[in-house]
């Protein structure tokens, strides 16, 4: 391409930048539907026995939380009981981020129940992440009772 | 009959606009654009209205590029050109003027708003535009024409008529969690799912037409898609462990996620013909929240393999990562800017989430919001708006601010607990 007609190209989008332009456009009124969920989840039936705390963004066990576990595993093998364990977070952080270390602090209890003679296929895991808390609080106290792992036996 | 309707509409309308604040711009842009927009004439027996000056005032203010003259200072009210004096105008220190006259339809219950934009300086007219349609799309109308006004002054695309998609946490009011839609100032706010058990992280298909979310009605975390205009809902093939974070690809056909199958969180894709699942990512750590690249080739993610949560990009081909951010102990949840060159991200600092950007040429970041706990940036189609989620008090609620860093502003018209905010296309 020679320079002239660089040059006429130039002119040309000048012209039609310069130029008046026209539009048409069309609404309608159609909205989105609503859903609603139907048989959702319910947890009632259920009861929590035991609540594990955690350190901000840490999944490990201390040895007060260690004993507990040892204590709840025993109470599980003699009553022959299944065990849901919920991780949970405080709200600090991404929602995403805290759902995975929910999960995590999940796991190390589960492992350290199977380490105490549970069966793995008594045991399921979930994350609720920051999306359950147990206080509403955007300060330390509520934070430090949502960092949690909760062992609720059915 | 129509010009009955019409009038009731209105009367709805004008009280909705008042009880509803909007948005609250906190600072401003220093010199923004003086633009006149002369109350449209109706071609009716009610009186001359300020509906559509009052919807296009605040949409072309909400971000403080444009200062809108009020009707009471207009020395005249054009219909036409031929009744436009340039001149004064200019004494007002106007950049620019829109004039326009509505019309009923004579064979439908269609309006129709016809509108110039006049360059005052040069004293001619840069566009001619017409909207048509139902009465009681008033505001949508109104957003049109913004997003003409905007587009053909600014020369980047107008959101007005993009939508926001946001969850919304049980309060005293409702004690379901819900997926909400509303207009990008939180109003015309509508549920599109309601479940007792939580709601995550939704995201729009690239056509509008479907959004994807994580939802726990089934006890664990598990991805649905759903169809707006059917509320059909489509749960994705369940793996064991998390199911989350679904972000959906520039084309449609496939939506990035979260699966913890593997023993640990690590980026997937699933593909929504074949109905499978491929993992990208595999290390022991935590990758999670990805968000695909605008040419498709990458996707960003966040993961906590170097010790602390920090943003990487993953070849969707080769599967070689990269890691982006390197400043400060946590940078989670990016999103790429629509033009692929920078990101914006949630980023700590003195124990403070902030909302961040980051040039991905130069690596610089910066930062952008000073309040606390801000997270879940969206970006508008535009690139040129963040909205995120705050708090006000122990609230929470949906802010923004624009990328340019100068005008902030809250969301008060949104009631409730809003969270995750996650912005629409541009295609209606």
């Amino acid at each position: 391409m020679n320079i002239t007609h660089k040059f006429i190209i130039t002119l040309i989008v000048f012209f039609l930048a310069s130029c008046s332009s026209v539009s048409m456009d069309r609404t309608n009124d159609a909205t989105a539907i609503s859903a609603t969920a139907t048989g959702a989840y319910s947890d009632t039936g259920i009861t929590s026995n035991n609540i594990l705390y955690f350190a901000y963004d840490k999944s490990d066990i201390n040895s007060e939380g260690r004993t507990k576990i040892r204590t709840l595993a025993k109470l599980i093998n003699d009553n022959n009981l299944s065990v849901r364990v919920e991780g949970h977070c405080d709200e600090r952080g991404t929602r995403e981020y805290n759902l995975a270390l929910g999960e995590k602090r999940a796991k190390t209890v589960a492992e350290l129940l199977i380490i105490n003679g549970v069966a793995s296929d008594k045991i399921d895991t979930v994350s609720y992440g920051e999306e359950k808390p147990a206080s509403p609080g955007s300060n330390e106290r509520s934070w430090s009772q949502n960092r949690r792992a909760l062992v609720k036996t059915f | 009959m129509l010009k009955k309707i019409l009038l009731i509409y209105l009367v709805l309308f004008i009280s909705n606009i008042q009880s509803q604040l909007r948005i609250e711009i906190k600072g401003g842009a220093e010199d923004p654009i003086s633009i006149a927009i002369v109350p449209l004439e109706w071609n009716l027996d009610s009186p001359q209205d300020e509906y559509l000056h009052q919807i296009i005032k605040s949409d072309l203010e909400s971000f403080g590029e444009f200062k809108v003259l009020p009707p009471e200072n207009m020395l005249s009210f054009p219909s036409s050109k031929e009744e436009v004096f340039f001149k004064d105008w200019r004494m007002l220190g106007v950049d620019y003027l829109v004039i326009g006259r509505i019309n009923v339809s004579d064979f439908s219950e269609e309006i129709i708003t016809k509108y110039t934009i006049f360059d005052v300086a040069r004293e001619k007219s840069i566009h001619r535009g017409s909207v048509i349609g139902p009465v009681k799309t008033l505001r949508k109308i109104g957003h049109k024409v913004s997003d003409k006004i905007y587009s053909r002054i600014q020369g980047i695309p107008g959101i007005f008529s993009t939508k926001i998609a946001y969850i919304d946490k049980p309060s005293t009011d409702d004690p379901n969690f819900n997926l909400r839609i509303s207009d990008i100032d939180g109003y015309d706010s509508l549920s599109i799912f309601s479940s007792p058990q939580p709601l995550m992280s939704p995201s729009w298909s690239p056509d509008r037409q479907n959004i994807a979310y994580v939802s726990f009605e089934e006890g664990t975390s598990r991805i649905f898609l759903q169809q707006l205009n059917s509320a059909e809902r489509k749960g994705v093939k369940l793996e064991e462990g998390i199911n989350s974070s679904p972000n959906w690809s520039p084309n449609g056909d496939k939506i990035s996620a979260v699966l913890s199958k593997s023993g640990n969180p690590d980026i997937f894709i699933y593909d929504l013909s074949k109905d499978t699942w491929k993992q990208i990512t595999k290390h022991f750590g935590i990758d999670t929240e990805p968000d695909w690249s605008p040419n498709s080739k990458k996707i960003l993610f966040t993961s906590n393999r170097s010790g602390s949560p920090q943003i990487y990009e993953v070849n969707v081909r080769s599967n070689r990562v990269k890691r982006l951010t390197f400043e400060g102990t946590y940078n989670a949840r990016g999103r790429y800017l629509p033009d692929g060159k920078g990101i914006v991200f949630v980023h700590r600092k003195n124990g403070v989430f902030h909302i961040a950007t980051q040039n991905l040429r130069t690596g610089k970041i910066r930062i952008l919001t000073d309040t606390f706990l801000d997270e879940s940036p969206t970006v508008s189609p535009n690139g040129n708006v963040v909205i995120y989620a705050t708090k006000d008090g122990d609230r929470d609620t949906l802010a923004g601010i624009t990328l340019d860093g100068k005008t902030k502003f809250v969301m008060s018209s949104i009631k409730g607990e809003a969270r995750e905010p996650a912005w629409s296309p541009l295609i209606d």
